[in-house]
């Protein structure tokens, strides 16, 4: 099993952070962010596990629970509810507002763009009598969410404004070694400054505001 | 869309009574109402929950790979293929048109949940394809009619019609 890791990519911390929390046995490389590591996507791809049988697993939050799967601890309807957000609601905001941060140095917009998904994490934290997210002991979904909101909540300058919850939550995840670890080897703990390449090559619909898109649904 | 998708998911899996179903958000994401609990958020979420409910999980695949796989699949679904720019659908039919060359269902061999979705989910953009493209994308024209034929599966979306025999012979272009 070989896992695909890319320097500055944000998805990268997730995988590396599961990959050391659950002590599963693999090769790490680290590739350039533009090398092609799975033939039938269009576009480069990181992180990226390679299983024994030929697979591909190009999600990295399908990685994280892989992971966690193959080491005895299953998807709940709880965690899968938190990794779908992050994918549909967290994931669209936290890259917009990196993206203003970083490249365009708009600290008060990007606060603003992250409002709304700040604001639906602390009122469920505040509803639950857990230490995280759905159990006592940490999950998949917790360290999915962690990584995702790493660059921007580890940032001194993002007024993410009265989130005590969140806060507490996130300090609680963070110190956890194998994250520290995984944040350290992929973005030397530089957050946003060590994301500007990785987010200058992806596509403008991905860091765009989202608004003018008509849903599907 | 995304709630009589549900509905037609419940009946595939032969679940007699139908749930409650709402919707939340400027997206319309779908909320399952749940009696004695939280109420679910989330169309893959609660396509699982509702494959556990049937007691089909063989349906999220059998193995912690097959799990893997479905799941990555769903994903995409709700990730790519929703809310996808028109400019994207080619890059979209493209990749799974490469990804299906050497497979039957998207999990390899077996029929799971994620072929069920993609299909819900592709089938606006199936819908629309003229044949010349129907044959440029042909690994996925032939996934899709095997899935559209798969029985329980098409319900509320009209069967699209595919040329099973290629209009062209193969080998000569």
């Amino acid at each position: 099993m070989k896992l695909f890791v890319g320097e500055g990519n944000p998805h990268s911390v997730k995988v590396l952070a599961v990959l050391e929390l659950t002590g599963v046995k693999c090769d790490v490389q680290l590739v350039n962010n533009e090398e092609r590591v799975v033939p039938y996507l269009t576009r480069p791809v990181l992180p990226v596990l390679l299983l024994p049988s030929g697979q591909h697993l190009f999600s990295p939050n399908t990685i994280c629970q892989y992971l966690f799967d193959v080491s005895g601890r299953k998807a709940t309807d709880a965690t899968n509810q938190w990794m779908e957000w992050e994918i549909t609601d967290l994931q669209p905001a936290v890259l917009q507002a990196l993206h203003m941060m970083a490249l365009q140095g708009k600290r008060s917009e990007a606060a603003a763009v992250m409002k709304e998904p700040l604001s639906h994490l602390e009122q469920n934290l505040r509803k639950t009598s857990t230490q995280f997210l759905t159990s006592d002991v940490i999950t998949v979904a917790d360290i999915v969410l962690w990584a995702a909101l790493y660059p921007i909540l580890s940032d001194p300058s993002f007024d993410a404004g009265d989130l005590r919850c969140v806060r507490g939550w996130f300090d609680g995840v963070d110190v956890q070694s194998a994250c520290q670890t995984a944040a350290q080897k992929v973005l030397h703990g530089k957050s946003s400054e060590a994301l500007k390449t990785f987010l200058q090559k992806l596509p403008a619909t991905q860091t765009q505001r989202r608004d003018g898109q008509t849903s599907t649904n | 869309m995304a709630l009589r998708e549900l509905s037609s998911l419940e009946k595939c899996l032969g679940l007699k009574k139908p749930n409650k179903y709402g919707t939340q958000g400027e997206r319309k994401v779908p909320v399952l109402q749940n009696n004695n609990g939280a109420p679910l958020v989330g169309l893959v979420t609660i396509a699982s929950h509702l494959v556990h409910e049937a007691k089909k999980t063989v349906l999220l695949g059998n193995s912690a790979e097959e799990r893997a796989v479905v799941q990555q699949w769903l994903e995409y679904r709700i990730a790519r293929v929703d809310n996808c720019p028109k400019d994207e659908l080619k890059v979209i039919l493209k990749e799974l048109n490469h990804y299906l060359e050497d497979k039957v269902y998207i999990a390899g061999n077996v029929f799971t949940l994620a072929d069920i979705l993609m299909y819900y989910g592709i089938h606006r953009i199936v819908v629309e394809l003229a044949i010349q493209e129907k044959e440029r994308y042909l690994n996925v024209t032939r996934w899709f009619d095997h899935i559209q034929h798969y029985p329980g599966v098409r319900h509320h979306l009209p069967p699209v019609v595919v040329l099973r025999n290629r209009v062209y012979p193969s080998g000569h272009h």
